[in-house]
């Protein structure tokens, strides 16, 4: 229909209201030597080494940062296996046996509130750093650098937003460990001299606003507040997000910090309360499985489980024969995977498995759903005419670079047709 | 168990083009149930007449413009060229067959209206490439073909002319009585029901706004193009009339809104997403461009009306407003500066050109 949409129909209610099951037995974990920020990786164990809990096994190397990866088990280093990761690549993996009896690493100790008062701001960036703390939310963007700036900090964001449908890790990270959140944001204004804090979470999530503001009143010290935004797609995106919960207006391409601003995953927050307080890097994390193919479940497991463990406990997947589309992540954003093969990391918050529905794809009718909607303003029809016909200097002139993926295009197009997708390659084609 | 390969997003909202063209149909079916109570089987016939020419005309030069396999039989070859044919490919030119046909008087000889339609879905949209690529707003070049070409034909087929009057009511505002005069013959209240004589589906605006309620509110048509046309015309034939009949300025905006097709073509035709813009600001200079053009038509050109060759001018300049170095879906202060200020020129030159001024 020729109007601007921005509510898609989330399906969170039933995965809010069923339990979460903890799942952190494994008798295997395993752990990914590269990433899709980190293309090299070293591992500094020996097979049929003993390791414990938080003891760093190696270093994934990125293009201007390195990263420690920690067992998240103490056990035996048995060997390397290829999986799938976060990013739907066959990557090499670290296996560790688990021997189920969780000895904390010495290096491991929890600081006292005293100590944490006189921690500088490099002292956290250390901590975070050693922690291999990154954003959760999805982008695995490297904590420390986001600290590390030189710009002065007005506020840190929380972003509790989660506007992708079938995701609920924050929210119900929000709903049962509200005070680690409000901490971490505590100790990320410490990091970054920030004066003020912002919890920016959906409208329709009452229950959660209410939550955050019944704890709020213990760290009455801190200006911390709760805001709330409207339910629409792509609010969790930063820009949208602070945008309206700050009323700051920042043009796409420009660092957050030059205006002042902070923005974090609340759970990267809970994470920065880990390292700091308890000295821990990300064990554990909320994980998810959905759609009409699979029985639904929502998981709390260490990083490192085999996603297969957790099909086969939440029962496995419906209908076999029906053909199946697997998507690691939420079903806008999501990465495809043909293979259930797959490796829990940091940022994997959810598996998504829908029975395919095949859409026909139907001429244009210019009827301009896909501009009206576009969150960044550009005009998906003109750019995919104008890479129909590899016309560089029109994509260039469409700005085709400001997209963001966010897949309202497609979802939008009463054609049927795969906007999306035109946007990636006209990116690819217009930067060659 | 299989898996299928796709990319992000996996998940789509539940409309179609199928249905927003079945909403156009639907949102005609007032104005072809008058013009079937006014004109009984003299409508249905012209209706009929022209889907099966735009329907039928429409499969086959799909059929031809698309490659057939390599099969034995031919009635296999055939079939191949017709796979990728869909429910579109028949709704289409049933709305541009149904409007057509609503373009035309009920005395129109058949063959014009073949001949009408035949242009229309031959010219103007399959050699353009078919749905979604025609440039033309296919019922408007059409209607705007046979006018040209067969104009005498058109004499004495409007049914139910007043006898004072003599002609259909823009006619009669030109050659004859004049304007308030006018209103002798053909009432406010007629013309705006449609006991007139004119198009088969122009005359009657009570049944076109209900088709435009039910377009707006399904959302199946802009109402940007619709209210920015309506503003346009409005504005301008306010300031004719106050030029004209500084007294009866009110009566003579809603006299020109209820006759001739500039109801029935801002509802209906404007808003054929195909050949408008495709950005909010596009949309409404694009209305603005059909609304001048005709009343620009209307008060100094040849022929007493000029819907249809409004639409195909402002269809000429579509390309240009959608011309990636300037077009953009954010309506700035410069554009709503640049669109009342474009009001206020065409405004001026409306009022002393009425006049006789600028001559």
């Amino acid at each position: 229909m020729i109007t601007k949409t921005k509510y898609i129909p989330d399906g969170k209610k039933e995965l809010k209201e069923s339990p979460i099951l903890h799942y952190l037995d494994a008798d295997y974990l395993y752990y990914p030597v590269t990433s899709q920020r980190c293309p090299d990786g070293v591992t500094c164990v020996r097979g049929g080494q003993f390791v414990k809990v938080g003891e760093v096994v190696g270093t994934r190397k990125g293009a201007f940062f390195e990263q420690p990866m920690h067992a998240t088990v103490s056990g035996e280093v048995v060997g390397y296996e290829k999986h799938i990761d976060n990013s739907g690549k066959l990557v090499d993996c670290l296996i560790v046996k688990n021997d189920k009896k969780y000895e904390l690493h010495p290096s491991i100790v929890e600081r006292s509130d005293e100590d944490i008062e006189k921690l500088t701001k490099e002292d956290y960036i250390t901590i975070i750093k050693d922690a291999g703390l990154v954003g959760l939310g999805g982008s695995a963007f490297p904590t420390y650098i986001k600290l590390q700036t030189e710009d002065p900090i007005d506020v840190v964001i929380a972003n509790g937003v989660e506007c992708e449908p079938n995701l609920i890790a924050d929210y119900s990270l929000m709903m049962n460990n509200p005070r680690e959140v409000i901490k971490g944001l505590i100790y990320a204004m410490k990091a970054s001299g920030a004066k003020r804090g912002v919890i920016a979470i959906k409208k329709k999530y009452k229950e959660i606003e209410e939550r955050l503001k019944f704890v709020l009143q213990e760290f009455t010290d801190y200006n911390i507040e709760v805001v709330t935004v409207g339910n629409f797609y792509p609010q969790g995106w930063e820009l949208a997000m602070i945008k309206n919960a700050l009323g700051i207006k920042i043009p796409q391409g420009q660092l957050l910090s030059k205006y002042g601003v902070l923005n974090f995953n609340v759970s990267t927050l809970q994470s920065i309360y880990n390292a700091v307080k308890k000295g821990l890097p990300v064990l554990e994390r909320l994980f998810t499985i959905s759609g009409d193919g699979i029985h639904n479940k929502n998981f709390r497991a260490r990083i490192g489980t085999l996603v297969q463990d957790l099909i086969e406990l939440a029962g496995g997947y419906k209908d076999e024969e029906l053909p199946k589309v697997m998507v690691l992540g939420g079903p806008m954003m999501g990465t495809n995977i043909l293979q259930d093969d797959v490796v829990m990391t940091h940022t994997t918050t959810s598996l998504i498995v829908m029975n395919e529905k095949k859409e026909k794809e139907e001429a244009c009718v210019h009827c301009a759903s896909c501009v009206y909607s576009c969150p960044v303003s550009i005009q998906p029809v003109q750019i995919m005419n104008a890479y129909k016909t590899r016309d560089k200097d029109a994509l260039k002139m469409l700005e085709v670079n400001k997209c963001i993926e966010c897949g309202l295009c497609s979802y939008v197009c009463p054609s049927k047709i795969h906007l999306t997708d035109y946007m990636r390659n006209g990116k690819r084609f217009a930067s060659k | 168990m299989q898996t299928i390969k796709q990319t992000s997003p996996y998940v789509r909202k539940d409309v179609s083009t199928k249905r927003m063209m079945i909403d156009v149909l639907i949102a005609l079916i007032p104005v072809i149930a008058f013009s079937i109570y006014r004109f009984g089987g003299d409508a249905i016939l012209r209706i009929v007449v022209s889907l099966v020419v735009m329907v039928g005309l429409e499969a086959l030069i799909f059929g031809l413009t698309h490659k057939p396999s390599k099969a034995e039989k031919w009635i296999d070859r055939v079939k191949s060229r017709y796979q990728e044919y869909s429910i579109n490919n028949i709704t289409a030119p049933a709305i541009s067959a149904v409007i057509f046909a609503m373009l035309v008087p009920s005395k129109l000889p058949i063959y014009a209206v073949v001949i009408g339609a035949t242009f229309g879905i031959v010219v103007a949209k399959m050699l353009f490439g078919g749905l979604g690529s025609n440039i033309f707003n296919v019922a408007a070049a059409g209607r705007i073909f046979i006018a040209l070409a067969i104009t005498s034909m058109f004499d004495g087929t409007y049914v139910g002319v007043d006898l004072v009057a003599g002609s259909t009511a823009l006619t009669t505002l030109r050659s004859g009585l004049g304007f308030p005069g006018v209103l002798n013959s053909y009432t406010l209240g007629e013309l705006f029901f449609g006991f007139v004589p004119g198009a088969m589906g122009e005359i009657s605006s009570a049944a076109i706004l209900i088709g435009a309620a039910y377009l707006i509110i399904r959302k199946s048509a802009d109402y940007r193009v619709i209210l920015s046309t309506a503003i346009t015309f409005s504005v301008l034939m306010l300031f004719a009339g106050l030029n004209l009949y500084p007294d009866m300025a009110f009566e003579y905006v809603l006299f020109h809104l209820f006759s001739g097709g500039v109801m029935f073509g801002m509802v209906f035709m404007v808003t054929d997403p195909v050949t408008s813009p495709v950005t909010r600001p596009g949309r409404w200079l694009y209305g603005l461009l059909v609304g001048v053009v005709i009343v620009l038509i209307r008060l100094f050109g040849a022929y007493p009306e000029g819907v249809a060759f409004a639409i195909l001018f402002a269809n000429m300049f579509v390309p240009l407003i959608d011309y990636p170095k300037w077009s953009t879906n954010k309506i700035k202060p410069a554009f709503i500066v640049g669109y009342i200020v474009l009001l206020a020129i065409f405004s001026l030159v409306v009022y002393f050109g009425v006049g006789g001024n600028l001559a």
